[in-house]
């Protein structure tokens, strides 16, 4: 069953990642953070984009770190890391340069 | 031949087929796009269909046949057509939206089961309306939508997309008339008994010409 | 009858060298006999209210879906009547206005749903190799409050009291304000009454799957029906919570003025929004997946071939069953989010069709490399292929926000979702009831009729909702009455109307075939379509035990028929006058313990009807009885409690020579307890809804902050460290009760556990005295709905101490024995933690204002 949850990790890291943005995105909005200036981008971005990066880095672990075999096991690990990556940078890219607040 | 009884089937007052606005005719555009691509993909799943009914297989290796089915067609298909079509959707909603610039505004009052507007009147002032917005063509202007009641929804079809009118939220909506004219426009979110009467017009003057009378709708005109 | 030629399943062979002997052949006949005197209902019409066999239920559940589905058949007959002419004068609007919003919620939640959940039930354990489901009285429990809810929410169409607010229930037109009848509590209550049948499923079949398989099936090798009903009651268990919530909330909101939506006082009409959709696009897959799940059974056999991608499709299962909560937002685009938030919805919309798209080219990848038999089932595939693949493509077009902004509650989206509901549910569905009819009655099909009803519907569906898309498009609005000034729509929807005739003309006809078969049908022999899965290892029809010995790794597919029949199996016969079935090990599939199952019994029905009683007082507003209905229901449930436990210990039984396996009064996984572990899974998902309604209305509705409150003071705080102690004491001695339960004074936990756990509760009490006002403000209402979930689970908990407390004094705790201990030390802990949460998130409120 161990290997189930191995495979449930990264679909579960896209929806705590998901979430997580899109809560910071609403609350952003409301709270005024695209008026703080984070250097080249408000602070409203810089926390998504942080966010996200690091998402994406802990996805990209559990691609890296999937144990080596055989079998129908093992395949739906491989299925489930990758599915949690593509999930994770398809659905969340437009916080790259989509307008914030309007 | 056939092309034009299709294309005035595609008439009407309330058409988003037949656009008035860019908008409309972004996501008109859009929307024939889309119907070509999703046309030749239903043709080519419903070939492939047939042609499996009919086939008598003589039991290839299957390893290859994963890799076709699942990776070609399942995700690598999928995900190319989709990555293209969701870029276009994104690029056309960046440029439909309002933002915070100097666009004028105009302001869309629902209640059960009429539409208020304000518009700039005479020299500015704020006139108020009853079931018509009136607006300057070729110019785009932004709606501010609130309900004093239940959730409604301001949607003139020819102009662009809806934009809800919800109790307690103030929701900002560009659209624009290219030439003069009268629009039909209504009321698209469920709100009760009137919902199926609950319409406006927008009547788009021409700035260069005088001002219209800012008359309110007739009544009875449903 | 021998078995027919066997279908290649070396892919799917399940490991023969696990070492379990046969048992010695014995006489069929016999052995049929012993196990029928045990497993079969009572006769004529005690049986309808004691049965708690899962054939029986499961049919049972399929059957009355039907009749509701012919309800909700006929309200769109008078909706398609009304729209076919521009000035339609058939109903008027208040009727109209019943009309569709009963249509929606009667084929979502009346029909599609308990469809599925029949299925599942009555399918899952002949699949899987085992005699029932984990939990008979439950599976029954589940169907009376289905039935008893269902008979409710159509009653009000006749009294004209119906819902009328659109089967989304949008406030504020469903707010007391705007709805004053009992029009919305009809739907609110009525509903949620049947959704206890759909969450008391979702656990069953994810117990079920996990645990009441063949032995040594390990999951990777199960057939891939048991991985759809696995992602469909998963998402049942995490989509279901947020929809009971916002009932609950709303129907509280409706009774006694508690504002959560109430914009003047702090609510917001989109936490309805969200916590109704939070639901709704998940429930589009969960009805979507057991579809799929029997076009993956079906279409190998009926192409003689194995799966293509089995793998790939548990994949494509687990991507839809994560991503299909990613997408909830894509039915409010218009509300006035921005652009960027739309843009993950529309982005996570667009994804999820690549899993549906893997799907479908596997099974036509599969189509391709067998040899298809057109068989009527495939006839229904087909119809399938057609339809949903449009309903899929129309609905990548609705994920692109500007399209959706036009396209957006008109009947474009009634077209679609009607493309995507009919293609990706009926038409399985349709098929899977052609496929398994011969299992479920025993009888072969009348020729001729399946086939023209085929194409009645196909041909109806087609014309009735093809053009539909173009009426969206001109403009044409969903849920009006009449359109005079549009001329336009009127062809359409004239035509619309004559092919919706067709199309139930159709429904009609497969019901009548239906009938005739289950009548007049010839006898069918075994296992017509060939098929290897378990469920045709078993005479026509299927008997009331299933097996009458149980599958294991020397009888891995439906060629065991004979050897199982004859006691071959594991565990033979009902030598102990029980119901019993095999226990495994999740992953593996290692026998584990044998359960002992519930034999008929009347107390589900007396349950249902008691928690009945409770709806019942709330719908007529007699809101000082309906305490009285939590009582009722608390005093049936605590018999529930009396027949789980045994005082003394049982021998091992040997279930296959060398195989001896203990009952599980003796041993602690339990089956019980693996489902209050998901029970808790729903139950956390409920919390955590009402965590983010907080968030959600703190950061986005207007009419915050909150007027000043009057609990920021020291003397709130001690009284609820005091009961967050006394929960925590609780734990400790929960868990001492389980560990020295064999030592001198054990029973002393048990009793100190029970005491500590009812100060507890009494403290929540003072609590609840000392709490703002709710009908002043949202947060001041949200502060006593977390009182609330508090005070409930405290109930709970005391219930299981006093359980567990009169365990340990009747005996029923011993060496082996636990009494009701570890689920009671799961509540004791689950009450603790959510208690904890909301004393902090009440504590920042505090700090932070």
């Amino acid at each position: 069953m161990t290997w189930l949850a191995r495979a449930l990790a990264g679909p579960m890291l896209w929806g705590a990642l998901f979430s997580a943005v899109y809560a910071l995105h609403g609350a952003g909005c409301n709270l005024g953070w695209t008026q703080v200036s984070l250097g080249p981008v408000d602070l409203h971005r810089g926390a998504m984009w942080a966010v996200w990066a690091a998402g994406l880095a802990v996805h990209v672990l559990l691609v890296v770190t999937m144990p080596a075999g055989q079998g129908r096991a093992r395949r739906i690990i491989v299925a489930g890391s990758l599915i949690g990556l593509v999930a994770s940078a398809f659905t969340l890219f437009p916080v790259i340069a989509t307008s914030t607040c309007f | 031949m056939l092309a034009v009884p299709l294309l005035a089937a595609c008439e009407g007052p309330l058409s988003t087929l037949t656009p008035a606005g860019p908008a409309a005719v972004e996501i008109a555009r859009l929307w024939w796009a889309m119907l070509i691509g999703s046309g030749l993909i239903t043709l080519l799943v419903m070939a492939m269909l047939w042609r499996a009914l009919r086939r008598q297989s003589q039991g290839r290796p299957r390893l290859a046949a994963e890799r076709r089915w699942i990776f070609g067609w399942g995700l690598g298909f999928s995900l190319a057509v989709l990555t293209v079509l969701l870029g276009f959707g994104i690029w056309i909603g960046e440029r439909m939206i309002a933002r915070d610039d100097d666009t004028p505004l105009v302001e869309a009052h629902a209640g059960q089961w009429a539409w208020e507007f304000v518009q700039p009147g005479p020299g500015g002032q704020p006139v108020t309306t009853q079931g018509v917005l009136y607006v300057p063509a070729g110019r785009p202007f932004d709606v501010a939508i609130t309900s004093s009641d239940v959730i409604h929804s301001f949607w003139v079809p020819r102009l662009g997309g809806k934009m809800d009118a919800i109790p307690g939220h103030r929701n900002v909506h560009r659209l624009m008339a290219a030439a003069p004219g009268t629009y039909e426009g209504l009321c698209a979110e469920f709100c009760g008994l009137g919902h199926s009467f609950m319409n406006f017009e927008v009547v788009a003057y021409d700035p260069a010409g005088p001002l219209p009378d800012f008359a309110d709708a007739e009544e009875g005109r449903e | 009858m021998t078995k027919g030629p066997r279908i290649d399943t070396r892919n799917d062979a399940i490991d023969t060298d696990a070492g379990i002997a046969a048992n010695p052949p014995r006489r069929a006949l016999p052995l049929h006999r012993e196990l029928d005197e045990v497993w079969r209902d009572l006769p004529g019409w005690r049986g309808f209210f004691t049965s708690v066999n899962h054939g029986t239920i499961g049919k049972r559940f399929m059957a009355t879906a039907f009749v509701f589905f012919a309800i909700g058949g006929v309200l769109a007959m008078m909706i398609r009547a009304q729209l076919a002419t521009r000035d339609g004068a058939f109903l008027d609007t208040e009727l109209y206005n019943q009309i569709f919003t009963m249509h929606g919620s009667i084929m979502m939640f009346l029909f599609a749903i308990p469809l599925l959940e029949g299925l599942a039930l009555w399918l899952l354990p002949k699949i899987l190799g085992a005699r029932d489901m984990a939990y008979p009285r439950l599976s029954a429990l589940g169907y009376f409050c289905y039935l008893f809810g269902g008979i409710v929410i159509v009653l009000s169409l006749l009294f004209g009291v119906a819902p009328n607010g659109g089967w989304f229930m949008y406030v504020p037109l469903t707010s007391k304000t705007y709805t004053p009848g009992i029009n919305a509590d009809v739907w609110l209550l009525g509903v949620t009454f049947v959704e206890i049948s759909a969450m008391a499923a979702a656990i069953e079949i994810t117990v079920t799957i996990l645990r009441c398989r063949a032995a040594h099936m390990p999951l990777t090798r199960m057939p891939l029906m048991g991985w759809y009903l696995l992602g469909t009651a998963v998402m049942m268990l995490v989509g279901f919570p947020p929809l009971i919530l916002g009932s609950i909330l709303l129907e509280v909101e409706r009774a006694f003025d508690w504002p959560f939506f109430d914009v003047a006082r702090g609510g917001s009409p989109l936490l309805w929004q969200h916590l109704f959709w939070l639901f709704g696009h998940p429930e589009v897959y969960i009805i979507f997946l057991p579809a799929a799940g029997a076009l993956s059974t079906i279409i190998p056999i009926l192409s003689r071939t194995t799966i293509l991608g089995y793998g790939a499709l548990v994949a494509a299962v687990i991507g839809l069953v994560f991503l299909s909560f990613g997408l909830w937002v894509h039915h409010m685009f218009t509300v006035g989010i921005p652009h960027m938030a739309l843009s993950f919805f529309s982005a996570a919309s667009a994804l999820v069709a690549v899993p549906t798209a893997v799907q479908i080219f596997a099974w036509i990848g599969t189509m391709w490399e067998g040899r298809v038999q057109f068989r009527l089932p495939m006839l229904y595939i087909i119809g399938f292929f057609a339809t949903f693949v449009m309903g899929g493509l129309t609905g990548v077009m609705l994920a692109m926000v500007p399209f959706n902004w036009q396209a957006h509650d008109t009947h474009f989206v009634v077209a679609h979702l009607h493309y995507v509901l009919v293609g990706g549910f009926v038409f399985p569905m349709l098929a899977a009831i052609a496929y398994w009819m011969p299992l479920i009655c025993g009888r072969w099909r009348v020729r001729g009729l399946g086939e023209a009803a085929f194409w009645l519907i196909f041909i109806g569906f087609h014309g009735t909702f093809f053009i539909m898309h173009l009426t969206g498009l001109l403009g044409m609005r969903r849920r009006i009455a009449v359109y005079p000034e549009n001329a336009e729509f009127e062809w359409l929807n004239l035509v619309s109307s004559g092919f919706g005739m067709i199309q139930a003309a159709g429904f009609a006809l497969f019901a009548f075939d239906v009938i005739m078969q289950w009548m007049f049908g010839r006898r069918s022999w075994r296992n017509p379509w060939q098929a290897p899965t378990l469920e045709w290892a078993m005479p026509l029809p299927a008997p009331s035990y299933n097996f009458a010995s149980l599958p294991g790794p020397r009888q891995p597919d439906a060629g065991a028929l004979l050897p199982l029949a004859r006691g071959e199996g594991l565990l033979a016969g009902a030598p102990r006058g029980w119901r019993e079935t095999l226990v495994v090990e999740p992953g593996s599939g290692r026998p584990q313990h044998i359960a002992v199952l519930a034999t008929n019994t009347a107390l589900p029905v007396a349950t249902a009807g008691a928690i009945g009683s409770f709806f019942a007082m709330m719908l007529a507003g007699l809101y000082w009885l309906a305490p009285l209905g939590i009582v009722a229901t608390l005093v049936v449930v605590w018999r529930w409690g009396a027949i789980m436990g045994t005082d003394r210990d049982h021998p091992l039984v040997e279930v296959a020579p060398g195989l001896s396996l203990p009952l599980h009064w003796q041993v602690r996984q339990t089956l019980g307890l693996t489902g209050t572990m998901v029970l808790l899974v729903a139950d956390a998902t409920l919390y955590g809804s009402l965590l983010f309604g907080v968030g959600f209305l703190t950061v986005v509705a207007p009419g915050w902050p909150a007027p000043e409150s009057g609990i920021g003071t020291w003397w709130m705080l001690l009284p609820a460290l005091a009961a967050l102690a006394l929960m925590a004491a609780g734990v400790v001695a929960a868990r001492l009760a389980e560990t020295r339960r064999t030592r001198a004074g054990g029973r002393l936990w048990t009793r100190l556990g029970l005491a500590c756990s009812a100060l507890a509760l009494a403290l929540l009490g003072v609590l609840g005295w000392g709490l703002d006002d709710p009908t002043r403000h949202a947060r001041d209402a949200l502060r006593g709905a977390v009182l609330g979930f508090a005070v409930v689970h405290g109930v709970i908990a005391v219930m299981l101490a006093l359980r567990a407390d009169v365990d340990a004094r009747q005996g029923r705790i011993g060496a082996d024995r636990r009494g009701a201990v570890p689920a009671w030390q799961l509540l004791q802990t689950f009450w603790l933690g959510t208690s904890a949460a909301s004393v902090a998130v009440v504590a920042a409120q505090e700090v932070l204002a």
